[in-house]
């Protein structure tokens, strides 16, 4: 600042009149510019303390500056809106609010934690805004759609609804764990959450008729930190294998599991562990692990699954959870879907999405239909999506399953004792 | 000068009072739903700075008191289809009653222990709806079938109108005879009862005037939102954020509870584009004013005019 | 018969690490009056920087415990400097208020820690590998030589502050500086100096606390806030102020726990605690072994 003393008035004499100047300057100008066309605004809602959440932002941020680089969407470049909700179901509502209200969004990918997804769905209705959740998994979610349509049809499922990973888990047993390692029994180990009541119903249905008696059938608290006695109890019952369903928890159950030397092999779902950081987060006890997941690094699902897992792990240093090949999906989903409806109007998207044909990185995407029962879920089926099933080797991701994709073989660590051994 | 200071204090928050009632038509139906929440949590404030900072009880669960209110209703709604009226009277009802039943043996306590017991009823109240998850919908939470309107203007009035008498008689009573006694019997007990005045009957009235308003502002905000779940209404977390308005604003000024409850979230609000670190933002300065402002913001426009 | 014994096994070692972080926080309030609520962020610093160290920075199981243990005694240091003596020695603070100005500046230190700290390593559970691994065989159970390791080291820990606070001449004077902290000034003792010591005993502590329960059963950012709960109840239940309180107190949870997981239901498993703590409250609020 110069020497002489400035009051505030004197300085506002000093600047107004310029700034009106330049801004009339700057208006002319820009009017006389051609308007570059309106970005079509994307809201993502992710839980950014998370390794899951914070996938499902970094793939879609990925997918938008891809759709970018070859143009947009009929001339018009794709912006993602990035909200945190703190893995709190009240806050991703407000964020839900405020990105269809005040920042005028046009699609919402969020969360996959199924009970801030199904508390964020009504919402979905009441504001017109289609939202596609990549990674929740409870049945409630579609059923929603499927029993009130006109209110719910604003709503996609990006991800195996519950019952079908549940079944692909039946699948996979039946064809592996059942035929080449004879096990015949198992325990159901499950965190009590939205998500794994419809994946416990099925899993006692599917199991006994893929091979597997169910001995018991054990839930416990998403906050639960010592799994002891839950792995006592288990162990007290001989099962040959343990089929999980945790998503809230991972490294803790599976550092226990390893450091008592539970001579039992656990497979079915376990959300953390479909992460590279699962392995230094476990510190290598994740050996012998058995998880379904979406993709994994190395294996070509689609032709561009594992261009987009080299990309992410390159950009973020880490390989993408389940979630991040769904939400980088999604994206391009509802790129598709604007761009065959020619518009952002809700409806016309919302017939546009259910008409979906898309190859994506985690298989062929299609949404079931208003007859049928999960309305707007992810189609299961070879051909279409299966998911895939991975194993902890030796630090890398080893997919098991489906046969004819797989890279490498079932092999559990020496502490585990199967009837086969 | 005292009544000269009073009458200040009224002119402005009358001012404020008036801005706030025709906000609605300059504000989109977002900004205004983040307003609604703040006012309720206005009444939260006040109850608990009528508690703590007159009868000099510092209450760790306030929301022990609030989710009995906000239960109560949104149970009674659910199940059985009272009347709003009603849901929300029963709401206040069974927070008197549970706010009695915790502080009557309570305030036999001293010191840290009472902090500690309210605490403790928080997680009772949290591991009883979740054990009776069939009736309360567990850590999930409840819908509620009526809401007090759909329309975000007249949620928004609801709010203010409450808020505004919720605050005239709570800063009533703690400028009432009442109000004094509760004060003297805060800062100094001992002296209070030798002056003859009961300080426990004083307190425990204190608790159930605070839990009254507790109870009915959980219910209301339960009819507003139209759910209610654990981590809306029983949280610790909630507690420790009604605590920090209180202070912020400005112990014992009652007005300084409302201030500061809706500062707060208002900055809460105004920083979500920083993601994870808003709350990490929003706790430092509110720590920052506590060690450098302990009046808080209205306590140190108060006092500033006193030493005048 | 074995669930008893896994009972006894597994109860034990959890009390010993409930212990552990107990003791610090009841000293703390002993001796400096300051009831740390920011307690369970210290431990989960330890936690996370250790893991850290051991794994990122490649400095292996031994030097992450040494680096986790010194993060905890730097986040105490952190605690005093930047939240509680200011507001101990603030003018503006009358004195009977310093104390809720201290529970409210340290709640919101916690917080911050814990938001913090998940914004830079995410909310993931963290786990340092267990300093000796391998299982043993201890009355017919299964158990992780890991796990006797800590229970043991607990244990030695305990001990030398025993012996710190009752047999030397530092310890002696912590002890008078809770019960008369004039008396003791006048005696010509630094009360700053006591209470730098304490909180330098503090960080120790609850640094060893949370590397080790690291090292059993894992810890996560959002674990600070029960850790915190967790310390604050054993403490009371135990008598404020009391060491052997409070490790008396620490084996009674820790067990009811376990055996609430064991027998009845995993989910109920902090029921009997909460419960048994209100009684005690209501009918002995001096704790169990606590001075009046």
């Amino acid at each position: 600042m110069n020497g002489s003393k400035q009051t505030p008035a004197r300085l506002a004499r000093w600047i107004v009149p310029r700034a009106v100047a330049l801004a009339a300057a700057l208006s002319l100008t820009s009017a006389a510019a051609v308007p570059a066309p309106e970005p079509i605004k994307i809201g993502v809602i992710g839980e950014a303390s998370s390794v899951a959440g914070a996938s499902i932002t970094a793939a879609a941020q990925m997918a938008a500056d891809d759709i970018n680089a070859h143009g947009g969407v009929n001339g018009r470049q794709i912006e993602v809106i990035v909200y945190d909700d703190h893995s709190s179901a009240a806050d991703a509502v407000r964020a839900f609010q405020r990105a269809a209200t005040e920042d005028k969004v046009s699609a919402v990918i969020g969360s996959y934690i199924s009970e801030v997804a199904l508390a964020i769905e009504p919402w979905s209705g009441r504001l017109k805004v289609p939202f596609i959740t990549p990674g929740a998994a409870s049945t409630d979610i579609s059923k929603h759609v499927h029993d009130d349509y006109a209110q719910y049809k604003y709503t996609f499922h990006g991800w195996l609804t519950s019952a079908f990973i549940a079944q692909s888990i039946c699948d996979f047993d039946k064809d592996t764990i059942v035929k080449d390692f004879h096990a015949k029994t198992t325990v159901i180990m499950s965190e009590d959450a939205a998500w794994t009541t419809p994946l416990d119903a099925r899993y006692e249905d599917c199991l006994p008729k893929a091979g597997l008696k169910v001995l018991d059938h054990i839930r416990f608290n998403p906050d639960t930190t010592d799994f002891t006695p839950i792995f006592n109890k288990i162990e007290g019952e001989h099962p040959d294998i343990i089929t999980t369903g945790i998503s809230h928890v991972g490294v803790q159950p599976t550092v226990q599991w390893h450091d008592q030397r539970v001579p039992i092999a656990m497979d079915g779902q376990s959300s953390q562990a479909t992460t590279s950081s699962f392995w230094k987060d476990t510190n290598g006890d994740a050996e012998g692990v058995i998880t379904a997941t979406a993709a994994a690094p190395g294996v070509a699902v689609t032709p561009f699954t594992n261009p987009f897992t080299e990309a992410y792990t390159k950009k973020n240093g880490v390989s993408p959870s389940y979630c991040g090949y769904t939400s980088y999906d999604d994206v391009h989903i509802i790129a598709d879907a604007i761009k065959r409806a020619g518009s952002t109007d809700p409806d016309k998207m919302v017939d546009a999405l259910e008409k979906t044909h898309y190859v994506g990185t985690i298989g062929t995407v299609e949404f079931y239909g208003r007859d049928d029962l999960y309305t707007h879920a992810l189609k299961y089926g070879p051909g279409l999506v299966t998911g895939s099933f991975i194993q902890w080797q030796n630090g890398k991701q080893v997919t098991i399953w489906p046969r004819a994709i797989a890279n490498g073989k079932i092999s559990f660590p020496a502490a585990i004792k199967t009837p086969h051994s | 000068m005292n009544h000269l200071l009073r009458s200040r204090l009224l002119w402005v928050t009358a001012a404020l009072v008036i801005v706030a009632a025709v906000l609605p038509w300059w504000l989109t139906a977002y900004i205004l739903g983040v307003l609604t929440g703040a006012y309720y949590f206005g009444v939260f404030a006040m109850s608990w700075d009528l508690l703590f900072g007159f009868a000099g009880e510092v209450n760790f669960g306030p929301t022990f008191l609030i989710g009995l209110g906000a239960y109560t209703a949104a149970i009674l709604d659910n199940a059985y289809g009272v009347p709003i009226p009603l849901c929300v009277l029963a709401g206040a009802l069974a927070a008197v009653i549970g706010g009695v039943l915790l502080a009557m043996p309570a305030l036999r306590l001293r010191g840290p222990y009472f902090g500690l017991v309210t605490l403790v009823a928080v997680l009772l109240l949290q591991n009883a709806v979740v054990i009776f998850a069939a009736v309360t919908g567990g850590e999930i939470g409840m819908t509620v079938p009526n809401v007090l309107s759909i329309d975000p203007r007249v949620n928004y009035w609801y709010a203010l109108a409450f808020l505004v008498v919720s605050g005239i008689i709570l800063y009533g009573l703690s400028r009432s005879a009442m109000g004094l006694i509760l004060q003297a019997s805060g800062q100094d007990a001992t002296e209070a009862a030798a002056l003859g005045f009961n300080v426990t009957k004083h307190k425990l009235a204190a608790f159930c005037i605070s839990a009254f308003f507790s109870g009915i502002a959980g219910a209301l905000l339960v009819m507003y939102m139209g759910a209610a779940s654990v981590g809306t209404v029983i949280d610790i977390a909630l507690g420790v954020q009604i605590i920090i308005s209180a202070v912020l604003g400005g112990r014992r000024t009652i007005l300084g509870a409302a201030l500061g409850a809706v500062a707060l979230i208002c900055a809460t609000e105004a920083l979500r584009p920083l993601g994870q670190w808003n709350t990490f933002v929003v706790s430092a300065l509110a720590l920052a004013v506590i060690i450098f402002f302990p009046d808080g913001l209205l306590g140190h426009v108060l006092r500033a005019g006193e030493r005048e | 018969m074995t669930t008893a014994l896994q009972i006894l096994v597994d109860g034990f070692a959890i009390s010993a690490i409930y212990a552990l972080a107990a003791v610090g926080f009841t000293l703390m309030f002993g001796v400096s009056g300051v009831l740390n609520l920011s307690h369970g962020g210290i431990m989960v610093i330890a936690a996370i920087i250790g893991w850290w160290a051991a794994g990122q920075l490649g400095l292996g199981t031994y030097g992450g415990t040494i680096v986790g243990i010194l993060a905890g005694l730097a986040a105490a240091y952190l605690t005093y400097f930047v939240v509680v003596r200011p507001i101990q020695a603030s003018r503006k603070i009358p004195r009977e208020e310093t104390e809720i100005f201290l529970l409210t500046g340290t709640l919101l230190w916690g917080i911050m820690i814990q938001v913090g700290m998940a914004a830079l390593f995410s909310d993931n559970p963290v786990t340092i590998r267990p300093l000796i691994d391998g299982v043993v065989n201890v009355f017919g159970v299964r158990t992780p030589k890991n796990e006797i390791m800590i229970a043991a080291v607990c244990w030695i820990v305990i001990g030398l502050l025993w012996l710190l606070i009752n047999r030397t001449r530092v310890g002696k004077s912590m002890l008078a500086a809770s019960i008369n902290p004039r008396g003791l000034t006048l005696l010509g003792f630094e009360l700053s100096r006591i209470y730098f010591l304490v909180w330098s005993i503090y960080g120790t502590l609850a640094g060893i606390a949370g590397v080790l329960l690291a090292s059993f059963l894992g810890v996560s950012t959002a674990n600070a806030g029960q850790l915190t709960a967790s310390a604050f109840s054993i403490v009371v239940l135990g008598g404020l102020g009391s060491v052997s309180g409070s490790l008396l107190a620490a084996f009674v949870v820790g067990y009811l726990e376990t055996i609430t997981a064991y027998l009845i239901n995993p989910t109920l498993r902090p029921v009997p605690a909460l419960l048994l703590l209100v009684l005690v409250v209501y009918l002995r609020p001096q704790g169990l072994l606590g001075r009046r």
